[in-house]
């Protein structure tokens, strides 16, 4: 049989020009990138970036419903070319997943390409308007004419271009700041991440109190001769056996302070700091006594025994929650308990409880609230809900087929 | 991990040995197939009642650390292969699944964990478990696939193919595509929650993508007239990516600021 070996550009174009394509397509990227000293793309803001990726989509649509036949769009809408985009994409996030991404001082080669941020270089966005072009192509071969069989595609398809579209034009919305506040005081000042210039922010935070709870602190016995150690967890009655020394724990109490004699007494979560009674048995000797953390801020001070160290360590936290109240301009006023993972949302922002003062510890009465505004957040989410939606359908789907295969 | 680990994982294992010797034997004595089948699972049903035990003991669900999680492929990889044999009645699968469960149980028995019931702030979520099981699903079904893959490219390495084989491995791999694509968004929306937004290129997060974007690419590979046995090399490989997603991040360069780092022990 003779094999007509199709030349270079002769059309129906395959995966030769899409690899040709896609690898042109990242090395202007990475000129680019170059010639601009290693600053990243930098976007429009609402409304200007939602009127440009509206009418990249309308075009993008009306380019695969109008010219679906010819050779040129049949090539640009069609898999090949999605491939080597996707592999592209992922060579480049590749790069993104093994060198840090974060700002470096000298220039270097690899910092004037954008490798420090890959994501925001030219070579990334040029690719995924490549991607975003090409799904849409087929996108919208799929859209016209409709067919209910093709809903899964659509979801999945549909909900993709616009997670992707709408997370990457909409990014220079974002606002993300940190409002440090403390106890008894109210600040509406943030500060970003990455400058350390003051923002003032429409609405006003007051701190009324701010709470950590800790787990357990932990008795921890060490070796300096072989440098090794274990831990225990503190509660009423654990032991433990280590390096032929035995540890029972008496008693434990939360929250105590010692008197002027000497003596322990119960005291409030605020002030008191762990104390454990411990027995500790070695070599044929038995000894009991109480150890505590004299101050939650300072290192524990260990207990020296015959060939070990025994200390308490502090538990990690557990909770961390501050007690707010959030005014604006208009004298709206919400009360809330910030907790991590229960942001509170007030006037289109969303309000996090982010840190606090980790030298204090459980006694710090600063607390840093992160304060984020994302206009996009519906729409990607919309994206996310129908990949989602995409997917119970192609799961249910495949099995369907594999039952018929 | 609490002592008894060791007699769970000890009696488990051997559960599947023997349960596996039967099944092999089971071609010249049929009568010991029934036997056989019901050792090998109750291999897995121990690990689960372990996990079980465990859980409960610890007061939080075990999937913290990297220890914890293979517990949980342990119980769940020999499942995988006794779907299969029950559905497209291919029975050497669950052989591999056996052994990795096994390997993953003496990965364990190797590292003993201190004993460690505190979970961070951050992961007390509504979220934690489904972003995680859904995940550990997936790598279920694509560690079973590659397995199978790699069977193939072994047995196209004789000159030989199984149709049969390669759609095994192709729909384990659209089964294990499902689950990650879940488990992606779910993580998405609990990182809304809980650092404030939803995709921070994150170093596992770019992991998580790229194996995401493998798998993508296989099935429109698939799609597209590619004949499916050249494929199979690249789904017996695409597990590497995980791989490195589950682990390998942690040694990573770009690493040291995620939070996705498990708890070294």
């Amino acid at each position: 049989m003779a094999v007509i070996r199709r030349r270079w550009f002769q059309y129906p174009w395959d995966f030769r020009e899409s690899i040709l394509f896609t690898a042109v397509v990242v090395t202007v990227g990475f000129f680019i990138q170059y010639a601009a000293a290693g600053s990243g793309v930098a976007l429009p803001r609402l409304p200007v970036n939602a009127i440009a990726l509206s009418l990249f989509a309308v075009l993008v649509l009306s380019i695969g419903h109008l010219f679906r036949n010819a050779p040129m769009v049949k090539w640009f809408g069609g898999i090949p070319l999605g491939l080597c985009l996707i592999f592209a994409i992922a060579v480049l996030s590749l790069i993104g997943g093994i060198v840090p991404q974060e700002p470096v001082a000298e220039v270097t080669l690899p910092v004037r390409l954008g490798m420090h941020r890959i994501f925001s270089s030219w070579p990334f966005a040029l690719t995924v308007i490549c991607f975003l072009a090409n799904l849409g192509i087929g996108l919208s071969w799929k859209l016209v004419p409709f067919k209910s069989q093709n809903i899964q595609f659509i979801l999945f398809h549909a909900g993709f271009w616009i997670a992707l579209s709408c997370g990457i034009f909409g990014s220079s919305d974002l606002q993300r700041l940190i409002l440090p506040v403390e106890e008894g005081k109210a600040s509406n000042i943030g500060y970003t991440m990455e400058n350390e210039t003051p923002q003032q922010l429409p609405f006003s935070i007051f701190l009324h109190d701010f709470a950590l709870e800790e787990y357990a602190p932990n008795l921890l016995l060490y070796d300096p001769h072989t440098n090794t150690q274990t831990n225990i967890e503190v509660h009423k009655g654990s032991s433990s056996s280590w390096k032929g020394c035995d540890v029972l724990v008496l008693d434990y109490m939360p929250y105590a302070l010692p008197d002027k004699k000497g003596k322990l007494l119960p005291a409030d979560q605020k002030t008191g700091v762990p104390f454990a009674k411990v027995r500790i048995s070695a070599d044929g000797k038995s000894d009991e006594m109480w150890i505590g953390l004299t101050n939650p801020s300072q290192k524990p001070e260990p207990v020296q025994l015959s060939k070990l160290y025994v200390l308490l360590w502090p538990g990690t936290p557990k909770s961390f929650r501050s007690a707010v109240t959030v005014q604006d301009d208009q004298g709206r006023e919400v009360m809330a308990n910030l907790e991590v993972n229960k942001p509170v949302n007030f006037m289109g922002w969303k309000l996090y409880q982010m840190g606090y003062d980790e030298k204090a510890g459980r006694l710090s009465s600063l607390s840093l609230i992160e304060v984020i505004r994302d206009p996009w957040l519906p729409v990607v989410y919309l994206g996310f809900f129908m990949i989602m939606a995409g997917n119970v359908l192609f799961f249910w789907n495949g099995i369907k087929r594999s039952k018929d295969a | 991990m609490a002592i008894d680990f060791n007699t769970a994982a000890i009696a488990a294992m051997t559960c599947w040995a023997t349960g596996a010797l039967l099944g092999i034997f089971s071609n010249r004595i049929p009568g010991m197939k029934t036997p056989g089948y019901i050792l090998a699972i109750a291999g897995s049903v121990i690990i689960a009642g372990y996990i079980a035990y465990y859980w409960n003991l610890l007061g939080r669900p075990p999937l913290r650390t990297l220890g914890e999680t293979r517990l949980w492929y342990a119980a769940l990889i020999p499942l995988v292969g006794f779907i299969v044999e029950f559905r497209w009645k291919i029975g050497w699968l669950k052989y591999y699944c056996m052994s990795l469960a096994a390997f993953f149980l003496v990965i364990n028995m190797l590292h003993p964990e201190v004993f460690d019931k505190t979970l961070m702030p951050a992961l007390q979520s509504p979220w934690f478990i489904p972003h995680v099981v859904v995940y550990l699903v997936g790598y279920v079904f694509l560690a079973a696939s590659s397995t199978a893959a790699t069977h193939n490219v072994y047995l196209q390495l004789r000159s030989k193919t199984s149709e049969t084989g390669e759609s095994v491995s192709h729909y384990l791999a659209l089964l294990g595509f499902v689950f990650l694509t879940f488990g992606l968004i779910f993580g998405a929306l609990w990182a809304k929650e809980a650092w404030g937004h939803y995709w921070t290129w994150d170093p596992k997060e770019t992991w998580a993508f790229l194996s995401w974007l493998a798998y993508l690419g296989y099935l429109h590979a698939n799609s597209y007239k590619i004949d499916r046995s050249r494929l199979q090399w690249y789904l017996a490989l695409s597990f590497i990516v995980l791989l490195v997603c589950w682990f390998g991040v942690n040694y990573l360069p770009s690493a040291q600021n995620s939070v996705h780092t498990y708890t070294q022990s």
